[in-house]
């Protein structure tokens, strides 16, 4: 529903945008208050011995599990990922989505039936909530510098003169009074 | 940004909602019924703290966890279906109440348990849930999505008494460059989209300058407009808040924006009338508008005598249209007769708007925009053939009368049978068109239009195109032309739209037709555009040069790249029917 939602409404980042990139980069900075979260509430060594890991190759893993959960977030909430107002949210809405999957459904797969219980599931539960809203904050910030700037990237031949010949798209119709997206 | 949300009624509603499902389950314990009650299961997480702080706290997660669904709900779902909303509320409730029941909930009960890891399977999972939870979870929420489709509604616009808070200061910065004056170059044009019609019978204004953060954003949307190498926007100050009454304006919602335009660009063609009237002046069948708004014309020439290009009323056809005969607008009536005072009224609106610029600046250049549209009959059924025709006549008449062109037998004697005198339209009909008059002609895909079987007119795309269409305007009236709106949704081949406009306009123009410019409209996105502003919806319309995060779509680089390889090329630089006009 949300992924039909996001496309209805150009969501599509364009050439001059660096979603992965900056998804990623707000990803990992996202850990910092996510992994005070873990460690004050005790669900990092939790978690670490769960993997039969250590606490700090676990926290490696996270970072890198993270930055690739913050360019995933980027590229599927594409522009509304942009935005300063809805960020919080959408962050937040994919922190729990990771949660209700990864810590949830998952890690007890993964780990033979073991799930973090007590004090140490709630830490994970608040830290990628946490995860969540720190990326969906940052990422409008983090992104805007990375963007190609108007000059090089209108310079592109995707938008130049030859998109005349592009492939065509279907007719639409403006409605009155109905309220589907 | 994907949908315009009203932040602080999403979440009294979230707030509400979660209160009503906090009522629900202190009133179910008491009954002795089965319930579930999140502020107890959250108290017992930490069963050593105090009592009422442990109540608070978790009254307070609660209460944030309903606002957060709330404004889920205000960007994802609201509007997506056609119900009443605390329908719409009842239906998003099946998606918090599902995850409460398969993962929230279970979840809950593994938290409570006093280890650090314990061993799981499905069955051991879902132990917690029994029958009676089940129930209690799901009709505690479908009591909060009624309770937040009853609250959240109409997230944009505003009651017709109210207004938006003034536009944002202007703040000084050294790195702009003054504004080039080339009063003779081909104009490559955007506009800032401003209509404000009323809508649910004058009760509700909308006002899409409002909705999509123009207000706050303008100083930073001008700034992009001259990044992107706009020569001309079409800038409408909002009628609606800046005409308070007879003698009455506020120009503080305008003085910023026009002070900046003159200084640093770019050139503006202010647009004065757009789908809208001031509430005191009721609708366009009131005859009255025809004065008042040559008041507000004259007053505003007098405030901003730098401004040289107008557009008097915007789209005299389509308001009539929208307001009279498709009943969306202002009066919403669905009436021929209506249709025909409407429109009678804005032409004299328009002219009589014009005749005051005059007095003031009588060099002023005049771009009057209208909807370029044309009816095809699918079969040679007399009666379908009778439909078109009479939609093709419709279409010609606020033109026809503000360019002295004959009207057709039958919008001469629709205009009799609205007590319009045969001497003033013979008046309208004698006088003398400013020489500085420019055919402003709007083009969507939607434009061409097919009269099926049915009688009912369908959108058939790009059938003839902007070349053949706006070639019949240019035989009926003779004008100097300009392309002055059009767009398409980005991701849906809006460069392709583009380029493909710009070839149509080249060939007008080299077919000895003078053109004098094109028209990306708009610089930003829109908002229920796709709806026809009909309904409060909030839906964003990416059709921007920008999206309304500020950010380039596809199709404002593509603009930028066509006014980079044309704006130095010969005739461009220096357009001949646009140096015909000014001289």
């Amino acid at each position: 529903m949300m992924a039909g939602f996001l496309r209805a409404h150009g969501y599509d980042p364009g050439p001059s945008q660096r979603p992965l990139l900056a998804g990623a980069i707000s990803g990992i900075i996202g850990t910092v208050p996510a992994v005070a979260v873990l460690i004050a509430l005790g669900s990092l060594n939790v978690e670490a011995e769960i993997l039969q890991m250590s606490p700090l190759a676990t926290l490696a893993a996270g970072c890198v599990a993270m930055a690739i959960a913050g360019a995933a977030y980027a590229r599927f909430f594409g522009r509304a990922a942009n935005a300063v107002k809805g960020g919080w949210l959408f962050g937040m809405s994919f922190g729990f989505a990771l949660w209700a999957t990864g810590a949830v459904l998952v890690l007890p797969v993964l780990s033979g039936g073991r799930a973090p219980a007590g004090m140490a599931a709630a830490g994970i539960a608040l830290s990628l909530i946490i995860w969540g809203i720190a990326t969906g904050i940052l990422i409008p910030f983090v992104h805007r510098p990375l963007h190609e700037s108007l000059d090089t990237a209108s310079r592109r031949t995707a938008v130049g003169p030859d998109a005349a010949a592009a492939k065509r798209g279907p007719i639409r119709e403006q409605r009155q009074g109905t309220r589907r997206a | 940004m994907i949908r315009i949300v009203a932040l602080r009624r999403a979440a009294a509603a979230g707030v509400c909602g979660a209160a009503a499902m906090e009522i629900f389950a202190f009133a179910s314990v008491r009954a002795g019924l089965p319930a579930v009650d999140l502020i107890g299961e959250l108290n017992s997480i930490f069963p050593d703290g105090s009592p009422l702080l442990a109540n608070a706290a978790g009254l307070f997660v609660h209460l944030a966890v309903g606002v957060c669904w709330a404004v889920f709900y205000a960007f994802f779902f609201w509007g997506r279906f056609h119900l009443r909303p605390p329908l719409q509320g009842l239906l998003f409730a099946v998606l918090p109440c599902a995850l409460a029941i398969l993962v929230v909930y279970p979840e809950l009960a593994l938290i409570r348990a006093h280890a650090a890891s314990v061993r799981i399977d499905v069955a051991s999972f879902f132990a917690p849930l029994t029958v009676g939870t089940v129930a209690s979870l799901v009709v505690s929420h479908a009591l909060f999505g009624l309770t937040l489709g009853a609250i959240y509604r109409r997230p944009v616009g505003y009651s017709v008494g109210k207004k938006p808070s003034l536009p944002a200061p202007r703040i000084n910065t050294a790195s702009r460059t003054k504004r080039k004056e080339n009063a003779t170059g081909f104009m490559f044009a955007t506009g800032i989209e401003c209509s404000y019609p009323t809508i649910d019978n004058g009760r509700w204004r909308r006002d899409e300058m409002e909705s999509t953060g123009h207000y706050q954003c303008w100083q930073q949307d001008l700034q992009l407009a001259r990044e992107i190498g706009i020569t001309h926007i079409r800038y409408g100050p909002p009628l609606h808040l800046i005409f308070a009454g007879p003698g009455r304006y506020c120009w503080d919602y305008a003085d910023p924006q026009l002070e900046e335009l003159r200084e640093f660009g770019p050139e503006p063609i202010v647009d004065l009338c757009h789908f809208g009237v001031p509430t005191w002046l009721g609708n366009f069948q009131n005859p009255d508008i025809t004065e008042a708004l040559a008041e507000y014309a004259g007053a505003f020439a007098e405030r901003y005598p730098w401004v040289r290009f107008y557009t008097p009323v915007n789209e005299m056809y389509v308001s009539a249209r929208m307001s009279a005969l498709d009943g969306l607008w202002n009066e919403q009536l669905r009436d021929e007769g209506a249709y025909a005072r409407a429109a009678w009224n804005l032409a004299r609106a328009s002219i009589r708007m014009s005749e005051a610029i005059l007095k003031r600046r009588n060099d002023a250049v005049f771009i009057n925009s209208e909807s370029s549209e044309f009816y095809q009959p699918c079969c040679p059924d007399p009666e379908i053939t009778a439909i078109a025709e009479a939609a093709n006549e419709r279409r010609f008449l606020p033109l026809d009368l503000i360019f002295v062109h004959p009207l057709s037998e039958r919008m001469h004697d629709l205009l009799c049978a609205q007590g319009i005198s045969e001497d003033d339209i013979s008046e309208i009909g004698r006088r003398e068109v400013p020489r500085r008059s420019i055919l402003g002609l709007d083009y969507y895909e939607w434009n061409e239009r097919l009269i099926d079987r049915g009688g009912r007119a369908r959108a058939l795309g790009e059938l003839f195109g902007w070349y053949v269409i706006a070639d019949q305007y240019w035989q009926r009236y003779r004008r100097p032309m300009m392309h002055t709106e059009t767009n398409r949704v980005d991701d849906d081949g809006a460069a392709r739209w583009l380029w493909r406009q710009w070839h149509n306009v080249q060939l007008l123009a080299k077919s000895g037709v003078p053109l004098v410019g094109f028209t990306w409209y708009s610089l930003t996105d829109q908002v229920d555009w796709s709806i026809a502003m009909s309904e409060a919806v909030g839906l964003v319309y990416p059709v921007g040069l920008f999206d309304l995060n500020r950010e380039p779509r596809i199709v404002g680089l593509a603009y930028k790249h066509l006014i980079d390889l044309y704006r130095d090329q010969p005739g461009y630089a220096d357009c001949a029917a646009l140096k015909e006009i000014m001289r």
